[in-house]
Formats: C-alpha cells, structure tokens, sequence
C-alpha cells in the first residue's frame, strides 16, 4: 500500500475518527486504525468494539492495499507535521514509512485481517429529522446519563420513536431528563422503536451532528445505529436491556408551583454549593411565605444561606436536593424564567420553563 | 509459627512426625499450602503446585488442609500474645507484631518476653514459633526468619548495621522481583549498595517509595504496630480444575461474587471499587476494576459489576483462564455505606 497525501487532510480525517479510540487498550489491534486504499481514496477505521468511525479522504493512490496503523502516534505526528505539509505513507510487510520532506517516520502496522469491525448486516429502519433538532435533544438531556452504572441500561440515551414524536430520555436513577420533538407529518414517521444508545456513542454523535447543515438520517436496526454524515459514518451497537418506564417518575401532582429567574437561582445555588458536603452536595430548600431560602453546610460547620422572593403563599415546606442535579438542569434549560414544582419532602421535583414545554427534568430529593 | 499448618497436622496425628508432610489438596491443580520442615529438604516449598512436590518427594505425605482447626489454633497463639501485650498486629493466621515496649510486665526485657512467649507455645500448644526481636517492625520481621525453625534472633540498637547491611536488598519489605531488578540495574544487591545511593536520587527515581527504601536501609521505620488495622479489601478466588476459556468464566465469576459479598456482610463491610483478577493459563494476572457512583449494595450489585468486567478484559478469544478472584476494595464509611440518602426514581421492583 503506497499514497500520497498532505497534512491538512489526513489530520482533519484522524480528528474525525480518533475519538473512538481508547487510549488504554487491552487489545493492541485497537489502538489501531484501520488503513484501506482503493481507487483515489483512503478509508481510515476505529472501533473499540462498540463503536465504530469510518471515514475517507481522496488521496494519490500509487498502490492499494490494506493495514492497520497506530492511531494515537499518527494522529501526534500529523498534528506535530508543519500545515499543508506533503505526506508520502509507504506501507510494506509490518512497517509503514512515513516521508515529509526530509523527515521520515517508520509506524509498526498489524494486520488488517485481525481488525474486527462490527458487523452491520441490513438497517431496515430510518428516521429523518433536522440535525439541529438532534443536537439540541442531546445537548438538554446527555448530562442526566448514568456513568458505569450496575443497571447497564442506563448508562446511555433513551431515543424513544412514536408515530409522530421522538422522545430522548436519559436518567442515572436519581435523576431524569425528557426532551421531544414533534415529527412533521410525514409517512416515515409513522414507527414505533426505542432505541438506547450507549453514552460514548452518544457524545459522538454530538461531535458530528455539530458539523451538518440539513437533515441528519439515522438508520437502525434491533441491535445498531448508524449515522452517515458526508463521508464519516458512526456506527454504534444498542444497548440491550429494557429501559424503566420513565413516564410514571414524572410528577403529576405537584401542587407548589415556584416561577424563578433561572439565572439567578442557579447564581445562588452555585454559591451554596460550595458549601455542601463534599459527598453528598446536598442543599436544603425551604419554602416561606413569598421567600425561598437556600441552605447548606458542610462537616466542618461552614454554612450558607440564600433567601429568593418567590410568588407563592400557601404551606410551608422543607425539601432537600443534591446541588448538583438542580445546577446540571438549570445550566442546561433555555429561557428566562424556569417553573420548580414539589409536593413534599418525599415527592420527586420537576422543573420546566415555558420556552420549551416539553422538556422535563424530574429530581428525587435527599433526607438532609 | 514454623511450618504452622504442617506442624499442627503433625503434632495431631503421630504417624506424620519425622516424615515429609506437605499440606494440599490432591489434584493436578492444587498448591502446596504449607510444607513441615522435613518435606522442605526434598525443596518442597508453599504455594509450589501440588503435582510439583510430588515428583520432588514421592514419599511425601499429602494431608488435605483443615483451615477451621488452624484458626482455631491461631487464635490460641494469639491469646499467648495478647496475655504479654494489647499491641498485637496479625500480619496473617500465624505471624503478628508485638509491641511490648511498654509492657515488659514482670520481664526484663523484650527477648526475655520473645523467651517466655515461645515457651507457653512450645508448652501448651507443643508447637513451635520464631521470633525477632528489634527496636522496630521491619527488622523484627527479617530477624525472625533468621534461625528458623524454632529459633530467635535479637537485634540490639547498636547490632543493627551489622545484622542489616549484608542482607540482600530483596529481604526489604516491599522489595519484590521487580524492585530488586531495578535495584540491580543501578548496582545495587545488598543494603549497604542500597545506603550508599544518595537519598535525593532514590527520591527521584521511586518517588515517596524511594524515601522508604531509604529510611529501611539506613534501619529506620517508624511504622507502629497497629492492633487494629483497618481491612483493605475482601475478595474470593478459585483456580479451576482445569483450564477455561473466557466463555465459560461467568458462572465462576458468580460464585466468587457471592463468595466475596458473604464475606463482606459477615464483617459488616462495604467497598467502593469491584476488582475482578484473571490469571491465564501461562500464569499472566490481569485485573479490571470499576468504581461504580453508587457503590453495590447487595450481592447482585457486585455480580453485575464484576461480569460487567469481564467484558472489559477482551479477546484474544483463545486465551485460557486457570483462575477467576472478585475483590471490593475502598473501604466505605458506615454513612456512605447507608442507603436511602439520596432517594431513587426507580424501585428495585421496577429494574
């Protein structure tokens, strides 16, 4: 396998695609890029099994062929290369040579035959949709997923597809977030599936759709998903596993309902945060008579406390939360003004804001 | 205690003394849990595969492990010592620190409380210890295998560069294979190689670790013998009969799983970090652990996690396994071991 190629193009190829790549790897084939010539074009690889980054570049092809080339040193060295640098890649036996100028770099290659890619058989199914659209459904819910946890299924994002919406929930057992959008009428939309995803695929897909103008297709089947935007493809196995019936952890009787300037609540949560107990951040809301009062203290007996005026007259109520959940959603919700509605010290919280009505973020309180 | 296992079968069954006793369960698989003193000549040593002492001594006397009656046993000793002083610290079933500073009683001095002890252990139990006596922890430790078996060694204050500095690097504390090739590459083979490296280059190159090694060689180790030592981590392993592939781990893994959350409960002990240990067929150990935001509380919590592992130890798909561990580690407090702080979305019913 023989090309030639420059610098700006195999770097913009390897940042699309290294992602993928897990820098500790117990398998040294996947530390690996994938490497295929054919034709005018080099189709560079990743995976790490779950995951898979395929993308291409057109480059002077002088011999194809197919290997496998270290990711992380290639990607070091092209981004160390001075711009538009010319790239001679001259792959023989286990070795590839790399030429730039008067420079020359020798790579150890493996096989390709050992390189393993996921096998995507037939995706029958495909919904359609703006890749903004996407993008923001992702970016208001990914903070809620759960990170390694026991119950696998949570560990990534819900896309649920119902004629003629797609609800996105994400939830790590404490708390949970639920953004929709509403499909135009269309035949394809007619389809009910629900899809997890795992939570890497997800903060690359997020990676990608930020670079599409227009419509984004995902295709999918029982077990992958596949995205192909240009000429990079993401394809990801789902997760199996039976997500919680999120709709029944969505408060309906809340009865204390507090309009709150976003931005300042979050202003004063963040302060009293630093004073929360380092484990378990935990902030005491007390709702008065026209006043909500923010408390905290820690171990050591440092305290804070806020007071907001809030339109409310009615029963007083004492709740606590983790700190973190309430500034995760507030970072996150659009808007001005953000809706909190409790019930009691037992009874999960919800927040909404009139800017996005369909968006839901559901908090479970902590006995302080 | 001297060949402790060994000995205890052999003080209880008459027909095994004077004879080549190796304590192991029979098996291709199985290793040698202890050694008597006679069967050590033929070169049988502990943790020696089973299959190996036989072809060195075939004459040998192979007796099944009974580890409730040395516990037993151990906790016998262990009265002898906590009799001279409360400071005791097991360093396993049968050795321990004593700090006996402060607690010299009716005795003049510490080898005179080492004389006394290992006479009670010869009379009352008809077993034998060794032991070391030192002004501190690690040169005890090294003392006491000095004139093993049955045997005591005293390094006084101003013997201890004359006792430590020809030793071999390697009977440091924490001086493994690995260390000691280090040390090798830099010239160094005995102590007195070792106090001649200067301190601010063994910081360099070992980090706080290279200031140990340091303080040791230069006889110094401040470390206090700490009776109540806090466990570190609990975990089960099991090596197999014979060697399997990963496929076939899982039921394994979920029996170690149970074995080490039974354990825990036992001694009302809850860890942060599931460790799952491998080791394959050409004795390579490899280690996955997760330390998951909630920590598990209940036997299926660390099943999961510790499956949940295994998928994270990878192909080749034709490597064997010859042992499965599951271990928790990262001690929680009894607080954060607590549940119901933080209340859930979902009840247990509803996952």
């Amino acid at each position: 396998m023989k090309i030639t190629t420059n610098r700006n193009d195999l770097l913009a190829a390897l940042n699309q695609v290294i992602g993928v790549v897990e820098r500790r790897q117990t398998l040294p084939i996947l530390s690996n890029l994938l490497a295929e010539v054919h034709e005018a074009e080099l189709k560079l690889t990743g995976t790490d099994l779950e995951i898979e980054m395929e993308t291409s570049i057109d480059v002077q092809n002088l011999e194809p062929g197919k290997t496998t080339l270290p990711a992380r040193k290639l990607f070091d060295l092209c981004r160390g290369l001075p711009e538009s640098a010319a790239i001679e890649l001259n792959v023989s036996g286990d070795r590839a040579t790399l030429r730039s100028g008067r420079s020359r770099y020798t790579l150890a290659c493996l096989s390709a035959d050992d390189f393993s890619s996921l096998d995507t058989g037939e995706l029958s199914q495909q919904i359609e949709l703006p890749a903004s659209e996407l993008l923001k459904l992702i970016q208001r819910t990914q903070f809620a997923m759960a990170q390694q946890d026991v119950r696998f299924y949570l560990n990534g994002m819900l896309l649920q597809l119902r004629p003629g919406t797609l609800n996105v929930v994400t939830t790590d057992g404490h708390r949970l977030a639920l953004a929709r959008y509403e499909m135009p009428d269309e035949p394809s939309s007619d389809q009910s599936a629900d899809l997890i995803i795992p939570r890497k695929a997800i903060l690359e897909l997020a990676r990608l759709l930020g670079q599409v103008d227009g419509n984004v297709v995902l295709h999918f089947s029982q077990g992958q998903i596949r995205v192909q935007v240009d000429r990079l493809r993401l394809t990801s196995k789902l997760i199996d596993g039976r997500f919680p019936e999120y709709e029944r952890v969505i408060p309906q009787h809340s009865d204390k309902h507090l309009v709150l300037d976003r931005e300042r609540l979050r202003q004063a949560l963040a302060r009293c945060s630093i004073f929360s107990n380092d484990k378990f951040k935990g902030v005491r809301l007390t709702l008065g008579n026209g006043t909500l009062t923010l408390q905290s203290n820690n171990p050591e007996h440092e305290e804070a406390e806020e007071v907001l005026d809030v339109d409310y007259q009615g029963e007083a109520l004492e709740i606590g939360f983790n700190v973190v959940y309430l500034l995760d959603a507030l970072t996150t919700m659009p808007g001005q003004n953000i809706t909190l509605s409790l019930r009691n010290a037992d009874s999960s919280g919800l927040m909404t804001t009139s800017e996005e009505p369909t968006l839901r973020y559901v908090v479970m309180p902590m006995r302080l | 205690m001297d060949a402790f296992y060994a000995s205890v079968e052999q003080r209880d069954d008459p027909a095994l003394r004077g004879r080549p006793v190796v304590v192991a369960w029979k098996g291709a698989r199985s290793v040698v849990c202890a050694a008597s003193y006679e069967a050590r000549t033929f070169g049988i040593r502990s943790a020696m595969p089973a299959v190996r002492a036989e072809r060195l001594c075939p004459e040998a006397l192979f007796v099944p492990p009974n580890f409730t009656r040395y516990r037993a046993v151990a906790r016998q000793v262990r009265a002898i010592f906590r009799a001279h002083t409360p400071l005791v610290e097991p360093l396993s079933l049968d050795e321990a620190y004593l700090d006996v500073t402060d607690h010299l009683g009716r005795f003049p001095s510490a080898t005179a409380v080492a004389v006394a002890i290992r006479a009670r252990i010869r009379d009352e139990l008809q077993l034998t210890a060794s032991a070391g006596v030192a002004p501190n922890k690690f040169l005890a430790k090294i003392a006491s295998d000095v004139n093993k078996p049955d045997g005591l060694c005293v390094v006084k204050p101003k013997d201890i560069d004359a006792f430590l500095l020809p030793l071999p690097v390697a009977r440091l504390p924490g001086v493994g294979k690995v260390m000691n090739d280090r040390l090798a590459a830099l010239g160094v083979r005995t102590v007195a190689e070792l106090r001649r490296l200067d301190a601010g280059a063994l910081d360099a190159r070992f980090g706080r670790w290279g200031r140990r090694l340091s303080a040791l060689a230069h006889g110094i180790d401040d470390h206090p013998v700490n009776p109540d030592r806090p466990r570190r981590s609990i975990s089960a392993e099991d090596t197999f009969a014979e060697d399997l592939p990963q496929h076939q781990l899982a039921p394994h893994i979920q029996r170690m799983a149970e074995k080490t959350w039974a354990a825990a409960e036992t001694h009302g002990w809850r860890g942060r970090t599931v460790v799952l240990k491998l080791k394959t067929a050409d004795f390579r150990i490899l280690t996955r652990s997760i330390t998951p935001a909630s920590p598990p509380t209940c036997a299926d919590d660390l099943r999961r996690l510790a499956l949940g592992l295994l998928a994270r130890v990878g192909p080749p798909a034709d490597t064997r396994y010859r042992l499965v561990g599951v271990g928790l580690e990262g001690r929680l407090a009894p607080a954060e071991a607590a549940p119901g702080r933080q209340a859930s979305l979902f009840l247990a019913a509803a996952e």
